[in-house]
Order: C-alpha cells, then structure tokens, then sequence
C-alpha cells in the first residue's frame, strides 16, 4: 500500500505499492519467471537430443536435461505457488503477515538451495549409486531427483511459509479461502514426507513415490489453484466472496472425492494388488465430474457478470486455465486412463501429451494471471482492461505460448501413439520392439514437430516476459473499481 | 479383472473416450447455456449431445471390453446417469450460490426505479 497521505504514481513500478507479503510474493513470482525460462531452454536441449542423439553427448546428457527440465518446472509453480499465497495473505486476513522476516530469509535460503541444486545436477551428471550420492547429489527418483539434503531443506521450508500463513489467518481472520489454504499446506508438506524414506523394494518404492506425484498434483495443488481462481475471480470480476467461497467448497469435496482414489491409476502396473484396477478405474472414471461442474458454472457466471473485468491479461488467463483444465486433466486423461488402454500407454510419448497440456492448463496459466495481477497493482493499481496501450503483446504472448503447446502436444500425441501400437501391442514391449517403434517415421516426425512448437512456445515465454516488464508502464488511468463492476 | 483393448480397436478406444468428456461438455455447456439465456430451443441440441455420449460410452464400453464383467458394466452405468444428473445438479447449485445476488440487484434497480 502506498503510505497514508501519498497518491501512488500511475504506471510506475514502486514497490511501495505493495504490503508486505506482496513484496514478497514479487521475490518469488521473479524467480519463477527465471526458472520458467530454465525448464523451457533444457526443455529444447532434450528435444534437440531426441532428433541428434549426439547433441552435447557427455557434457549435458539427455537423462539431466530431462530431469533439469522437469524439476524446473516443479520448482517454478511451487515458487510461483508460495507468491500467490503471499500475494492474497494479507488482503484475506486483513493484518500484515505475521513472521514476515522468517518468510524473506526463508525465500533467500529457498532460492540458494535451487540454485545448489541445479548446479550439482550440471557439474556430477555421473557417479556411483550409493547413499552419499542420495544423500548429497541426486535421489535418483524420476521427478523428485533432489538430494535428501534439499528434500529435507523443502519441507522446512513449506513448514515455515505454512506457518506465516496460519499465524497471519490465526490472529487476523479466517476467511473460507483461507481456512482451505491452511488445510492444503498442512498436506502440502505432509505428503511430501512419503517421498523421503528408502526401500529397496520397486513396488513399496513407487507405492509411496505416487502418493507425492499424484496426490500432489491432483490433491494439493488443484485445491491450492482453487484457492488462487477464488481470489482472482473476485479481483478481476468482482465476484461475491460467498459464491466464489461457496464454489471453492463445493470444488475440493468433487476433487476430493475422486481425485485422491483415482490415486489408483498409477497403480496399475507397479506389482500392486488387482483390486487397484477396480479403484483406479471407478475414480478415473469420475474424476472428469468436477469439469463438467466447472463448465456449468463458468456459463453460469459468464452470464451473470458479462465479463467486465478489471484486468484483461489476468483474466484471459483464468480462462486458459478453465479450457487447459479441461482438456489436458479432463480429454487427455481420459483418452487413457482405464487400464484395458493404458497397459499399452503407460510411460509412452502420450503420458509426455498428457502431462505437457495438464500442467501446462492446470498450473502455468494460474500463476501467469497471478503476475498480471502482481503488475497492476506494483504499477499504483493501473488500468489493464479495454484500451491498454501496448496490449497486443499479451495477446500474442498468450497466442504464442497456446499454440506451441497445442503443437506439441499433438506432436507427442502421435508419436505416443505410434509407441503403444508398435512398440507396445504388436512387440510386445520387447527391447528391439522400443528401437523399432523409436526409429519409425511417425514418432521421428512427431519429434521434429514438437521441436518445432517447442521453438514457439520459447518465442512466446520471451514475448511474455517483456510484456510483463512493460504492461502498464504508459497508462495513466486507474483500474476499474470494483464498486463498478458490480453494478455492471 | 481385465481384458486389454485389441490392436484393431486402438483408436475408436482413444477416440470415443475423448467424445465421452467432449459430448459431456458439450451437454453441460448447451444445458447451462440454455438456461442462463432463457433458450428453451437450445435444451434439445443439449440432450442430443447427451445422446451423443451415450453412444460414446457404449463404443468404449464395447470396444474396452468393459461388458464383459459385472463390476466393469456397473461403471459404465454410473458414467451415464452420473453424467445425466451432474449439469442439473450443478446448475441447482449455482441458482442457490447465486440468489442473495439476484436478491441485491432486484432491490438496487427497484431503488432506482422508486
């Protein structure tokens, strides 16, 4: 907030304009941008190695661009997480975030820990397979690679932003949004302690390794984002508190109810009892139900709001995330997901489809409308909707980075379907079946296409930090009061 | 438990669970829209597209084996009267989430006409 008695100047970025968790959020929403860059530039190396397996052979391998891309981008929405939360602390709580120096020196710890990380990845790409290397350099589980040193080091870190959180809600107030945010934190880092023991046994192993990646992403972080589109909402549409409060209610029991069984989906062929083929499929099979509420409601809403908004690039993006949503969870998951099919697709280029338009539709266009939101008001609460001069960059960064995605992820499709024919059905997924599959002319070609839109999709991210840089910067007029929209 | 999909089936499988979750939207999406814009017209074209997956579960159904057991045909019926009632159990949600809103503007615009 601007001091009492002082007009904050329109356009300009002056962090005065900020309360104290919003400062922040700004710290992590900027290393999110950074890391969002990381995951897309090892993203291209991986796939440039996928066309020229020789490409940068020994001094960056296809296992560490892979992993760096990857974990970048866990990373990056769980920075970009963590600044939303800041963002909105103090707003829905109505105090200044109580510990806000444990948060910053926290932040700092955080970003020095990535960064470590990140550069042990680069520098020991090989070694042995033993427990100083688990301990120090890399776990060694797909996805969660990060030493248990760094391990460690997250939940510590999720404990003491889960305790700005509480403490600020605890002596402030409890609003629905964030009595939901502190339920979520607490599984937030609860869950990833099921992915901090060792067994030597791959089934136990991955039994519990799934309880973080799946119930993570499906669990935690969906009802986080619910928390984040509940906020957005009321700021960009002024949608009441008790309908958006009401919704968000309503969206973690549906997401509850079949999300977490449908747990049972990656348990299919991990060398876990039969009946997970009867749990995963029944919730799988339910698990599109919240989508189908979300389009119901969002025609509902469309139509009771008509869409007046204070902030076009943030909305804009809320509604990405409602299509991504969709399709990537909801058509792409489905196409797949019972296990009569996904015996010949599990692990194949259509999990990459899948897992690229889910993510991407699910997380990315969140916390990219939550940076929009962060710019109009570190710019003194500037105008973002109809007229804004210079809007063509965030339409064509939004244009952009859709359709590299759409590109590969239809790229990926047909080359994942091209795998669970040949490689899985007809070879039986024998070891010549993989290089018979990987050599045919549909998953080469599919290859080069996902290159090809993975180059627009970085085309895109670059178009849109420069518009983050400048969105805003020439306007002079306020946004839009909400006092407005409602008598819209 | 179960029984795999057949080489020759691969893409009706893919393709109808794809139009299982598309005709579903698009149900959802012609009923609410129907209903918010007071288009009794529309709610037709909103059943066909239920019908539409119908017909795309019971592809699946078939082509997934997913009749040949009792467990499997259950859940193909819970998908199609799930999918039915979801769009009208939503929209009830929504006309209740939303009533104290309409109650407001009913008031403000009696205010301004008084």
């Amino acid at each position: 907030m601007a001091a009492p008695g002082t007009v904050a100047k329109l356009g300009k970025l002056d962090l005065a304009n900020l309360n104290g968790g919003q400062k922040l959020a700004v710290k992590y929403f900027t290393v999110a941008l950074i890391l969002f860059g990381a995951q897309i530039l090892f993203g291209l190396l991986a796939g440039i190695q996928y066309l020229k397996p020789d490409f940068l052979f020994g001094v960056m391998d296809f296992s560490v661009n892979r992993m760096v891309h990857i974990n970048a981008m866990v990373v990056w929405l769980l920075f970009g997480f963590i600044g939303s939360v800041y963002w909105l602390l103090e707003d829905e709580a109505g105090i200044p975030v109580v510990g806000l120096g444990l948060g910053n020196v926290i932040f700092w710890i955080f970003t020095l820990a990535v960064a470590v990380v990140v550069v042990v990845y680069l520098l020991i790409q090989v070694g042995p397979g033993n427990h100083s290397t688990r301990w120090l350099i890399i776990e060694g589980r797909e996805y969660i690679e990060a030493p248990r040193w760094a391990d460690i080091g997250i939940v510590v870190c999720v404990l003491a932003f889960f305790y700005n959180v509480a403490a600020t809600f605890t002596k402030g107030r409890y609003t629905g949004v964030g009595g939901v945010l502190v339920l979520d934190l607490i599984a937030l880092f609860g869950l990833y302690l099921a992915g901090m023991f060792y067994t030597p046994n791959i089934s136990i192993d991955q039994y519990w390794w799934w309880w973080v990646i799946h119930l993570w992403v499906e669990a935690t972080w969906e009802v986080l984002v619910g928390c984040l589109m509940a906020y957005g909402l009321m700021q960009t549409l002024g949608v009441r508190r008790k309908i958006v409060e009401t919704w968000l209610y309503i969206e973690v029991a549906l997401m509850f109810g079949s999300g977490i069984l449908g747990l049972g989906h990656h348990y299919f062929w991990i060398g876990t009892p039969e009946y997970w083929f009867t749990i995963g499929g029944f919730f799988s099979a339910l698990e599109p139900i919240p989508l189908v509420a979300m389009v119901v409601h969002s025609v509902f809403d469309a139509g009771a709001h008509k869409m007046k908004n204070t902030n076009h690039p943030a909305l804009g993006w809320i509604i990405v995330h409602a299509f991504g949503n969709f399709f990537g969870a909801g058509v792409w998951g489905f196409m797949h997901t019972l296990p009569q099919i996904n015996l010949y697709t599990h692990g194949t280029q259509w999990t990459a489809s899948h897992g690229h338009l889910a993510f991407f539709g699910a997380y990315v266009t969140i916390v990219i409308a939550f940076f929009y939101l962060g710019l109009q008001k570190w710019r003194g609460n500037v105008w973002m909707s109809g007229g804004l001069i210079g809007a063509w960059k965030w339409k064509w960064a939004m244009v952009l980075l859709n359709v590299g995605m759409i590109g590969m992820v239809m790229a990926m499709l047909i080359s994942g379907y091209e795998q669970s024919q040949i490689e899985r059905a007809i070879e039986g997924s024998t070891w010549s079946g993989y290089f018979i599959a990987q050599s045919h002319p549909w998953f080469v070609q599919g290859n080069w296409w996902r290159q090809v839109f993975g180059c627009v999709f970085a085309t895109g991210f670059v178009l849109l930090v420069w518009d983050l840089l400048t969105i805003g910067r020439d306007e002079k007029r306020p946004a839009i009061a909400h006092g407005e929209l409602a008598t819209a | 438990m179960i029984e795999p999909v057949a080489l020759k089936d691969f893409f009706l499988t893919f393709f109808s669970a794809a139009m299982v979750i598309m005709a579903g939207a698009l149900y959802a999406l012609l009923f609410a829209y129907s209903r918010v814009r007071a288009r009794p017209r529309l709610m037709p074209l909103a059943y066909a597209a239920y019908i539409c997956l119908v017909a795309s579960v019971l592809v699946l159904a078939t082509v997934a084996n997913l009749f040949a057991t009792g467990f499997w045909t259950i859940i193909v019926a819970l998908m199609l009267v799930g999918y039915l009632l979801a769009p009208h159990a939503i929209w009830h949600l929504c006309v209740g989430t939303h009533a104290h809103e309409h109650a407001d503007e009913e008031s403000r615009s009696f205010r301004q006409q008084s």
